[in-house]
């Protein structure tokens, strides 16, 4: 159903262009990265937190609420960085069952990242509990749910 | 310059001739995971050092005392990086003779030595002082300083890996 969508994403000028060019792609594949780092340097403290570890002395949402700024920043340069790899090479993604696995994934990491998680850590008595660490786990599974099948993508 | 490196690609090439290291690199699965696991690990160590460099550049978590962000980070950050390291050398150990022609293998093994010295000297400079400008306050220059080099030098180790494969200078 979206592969006429995927074929003509790959046929774009600006596809072309990208997987063409020596550097574009493997200078954005690297930036991803970088971008990645944050997200998931966002992402840990608060988890960490939440499992009881990392930056003990401080409240779950005073952390969280530090962290925030860095999960966005992450996450937008992840979408921007993410897109042009996307486009250049939309066939061979459209057909890897990682990069679909991927796509099912990301967006229930998101929405439970600030709808769920936000909430816990932002009650001290449903993140300090039992609830904090569940949430805590399920956070770090979700997350390398998105990001061990993207790793995957390229390699089988 | 050729000669004083002949030691060290004579152990690179003894490597790369041992069955274990012919049969990783022909495996189906197992090198993938290793990288995979190597990937995670570092997205674990580079994550939890960005957020304490964050710190120390007086941009980020700054509700929060420095010495705090270091102390209470600092065993994950050495056990992802542990990790990290030990994953990292098997997936050397696999195709020694491919990462040694590879310039941004060197590039990432020079950056992290820059790193380390640049966290050491970090500990036994500005950390001196720590008492004056742990909480509250911009940190100084020289902290400030190790925040910078210490994404930069990360960063670029982080990129490094990634173009790998792309081996654009032999």
């Amino acid at each position: 159903m979206l592969m006429p969508l995927f074929q003509a994403m790959n046929d774009w000028g600006a596809s072309t262009a990208i997987r063409e060019s020596i550097w574009i792609y493997p200078i954005t594949q690297a930036v991803h990265l970088l971008f990645l780092a944050t997200l998931i340097g966002g992402l840990l403290v608060v988890d960490l937190r939440l499992l009881g570890a990392g930056l003990t002395d401080q409240p779950v949402s005073k952390v969280a609420r530090d962290a925030r700024k860095w999960v966005v920043v992450g996450l937008l340069g992840l979408v921007v960085t993410g897109i042009p790899q996307l486009m250049s090479n939309a066939m061979r993604e459209y057909s890897s069952d990682f990069f679909w696995m991927k796509m099912w994934v990301l967006p229930v990491a998101i929405v439970f990242t600030f709808t769920v998680r936000h909430w816990v850590t932002m009650s001290e008595r449903a993140s300090e509990g039992g609830t904090g660490k569940l949430v805590g786990l399920l956070s770090i599974a979700l997350w390398s749910g998105v990001a061990i099948p993207s790793r995957l993508i390229g390699l089988f | 310059m050729a000669e004083l490196l002949t030691p060290l690609k004579q152990l690179f090439e003894w490597v790369d001739m041992f069955d274990s290291s012919i049969a990783l690199r022909e495996s189906t699965y197992t090198w993938g995971i290793i990288l995979v696991v190597h990937l995670m690990c570092m997205s674990w160590f580079a994550g939890l050092i960005v957020m304490m460099d964050l710190r120390l550049l007086g941009v980020g978590n700054m509700q929060t005392p420095f010495s705090q962000v270091q102390r209470r980070l600092f065993p994950w950050q050495m056990g992802a990086m542990t990790l990290t390291v030990i994953t990292g050398v098997v997936l050397v150990y696999a195709q020694p003779l491919n990462y040694y022609a590879n310039i941004f293998f060197w590039m990432k093994m020079i950056g992290m030595a820059i790193a380390g010295v640049n966290a050491l000297a970090f500990h036994y400079i500005s950390y001196e002082t720590i008492s004056q400008w742990d909480a509250g306050v911009m940190p100084p220059f020289g902290a400030r300083l190790a925040g910078f080099l210490g994404v930069v030098l990360w960063a670029g180790i982080v990129m490094c890996g990634r173009l790998l494969p792309y081996n654009w200078f032999k």
